[in-house]
């Protein structure tokens, strides 16, 4: 079964609100993301990726300034085999992202699911993330 | 280490959300609710719940026609030693979620720039319990 393994907060000052989470959970700062789209700080909680995120577009259309949690992200086994099913299901394909960076192999695919609402998914995996099961992915290989 | 083991959605139309993410991943669908806070399901990927709701109160701001990432959860130890903790870091509390919720009481704060997250002790309905290691260590 594919795995909720990220979760993407838009923050004004992402340093401050990183510092919060990591005092108030013990959660473990494991990448500094500056890219095209945004930048922050990622945590991990051991198991899941959260990333605490300055947008640099307006990915949701509800503006710049909009402040809170913004998307999620699923791991999958095949991501091709993935957004072939999830279009089918009436998800509209966003964007691409991927490959190189702090994070080679990481390699992921937006959509927007039903009322707009915004995930990715992706392989390899979040920095700091728990791969999938090795059951899953040995039956899948 | 306190683990993130709830997301939670507003959505207009829970039903079909709820269809298309168990569709689409395999998420099973653990509960179904309707309480004072909000109608919609519960979705588990074995690990991590994620909750489907129509809200019926604005508990984040943006008003009721919002949809999107709403709050997400963090399963801890002890919720009353984090909830101080919380205080001190300048986390708001908004409330208190408990009684007869199934999955158990949860304390709900607002942290910086005012975002929403639960904190709970006991696991959301199908979600992975704490590390047994974590939980031996605070015991």
């Amino acid at each position: 079964m594919p795995k909720l393994r990220h979760i993407a907060i838009a923050a004004e000052d992402p340093e401050a609100m990183a510092e919060f989470y990591k005092k108030a959970f013990d959660f473990v700062e494991v990448g500094r993301p500056n890219g095209v789209l945004a930048d922050g700080v990622f945590l991990s909680d051991g198991t899941l990726n959260m990333a605490i995120l300055k947008f640099k577009t307006d990915q949701l259309g509800k503006g710049m300034d909009f402040r809170g949690i913004h998307h999620f992200g699923v791991l999958v086994e095949d991501v091709e085999e993935f957004s072939k099913k999830l279009e089918s299901l009436g998800a509209e394909h966003y964007i691409d992202q991927g490959q190189g960076g702090h994070q080679a192999g990481y390699f992921e695919k937006k959509f927007y699911g039903p009322e707009r609402v915004l995930f990715d998914i992706a392989e390899h995996g979040w920095a700091g993330a728990e791969p999938l099961p090795a059951s899953i992915k040995e039956a899948a290989e | 280490m306190a683990k993130l083991r709830h997301i939670a959605i507003a959505a207009k139309d829970p039903d079909a959300m709820a269809e298309f993410y168990k569709k689409a991943f395999d998420f099973k669908e653990v509960r179904k609710t309707d309480g004072p806070l909000a109608y919609g399901y519960h979705l588990s990927d074995g690990t991590i719940d994620l909750a489907i709701l129509r809200f019926k109160t604005d508990q984040i701001g943006k008003g009721l026609d919002y949809t999107g990432l709403h709050h997400f959860g963090i399963l801890v130890e002890d919720v009353e030693e984090v909830a101080r903790k919380l205080e001190g870091l300048g986390g708001k509390h908004y409330m208190d979620q408990g009684g007869d919720r199934i999955g158990g009481f949860e304390v709900k704060f607002y942290g910086p720039e005012g975002v929403l997250f639960d904190v709970a002790e006991h696991p959301w309905t199908g979600t992975e319990p704490l590390p047994v290691e974590v939980k031996e260590a605070a015991d």
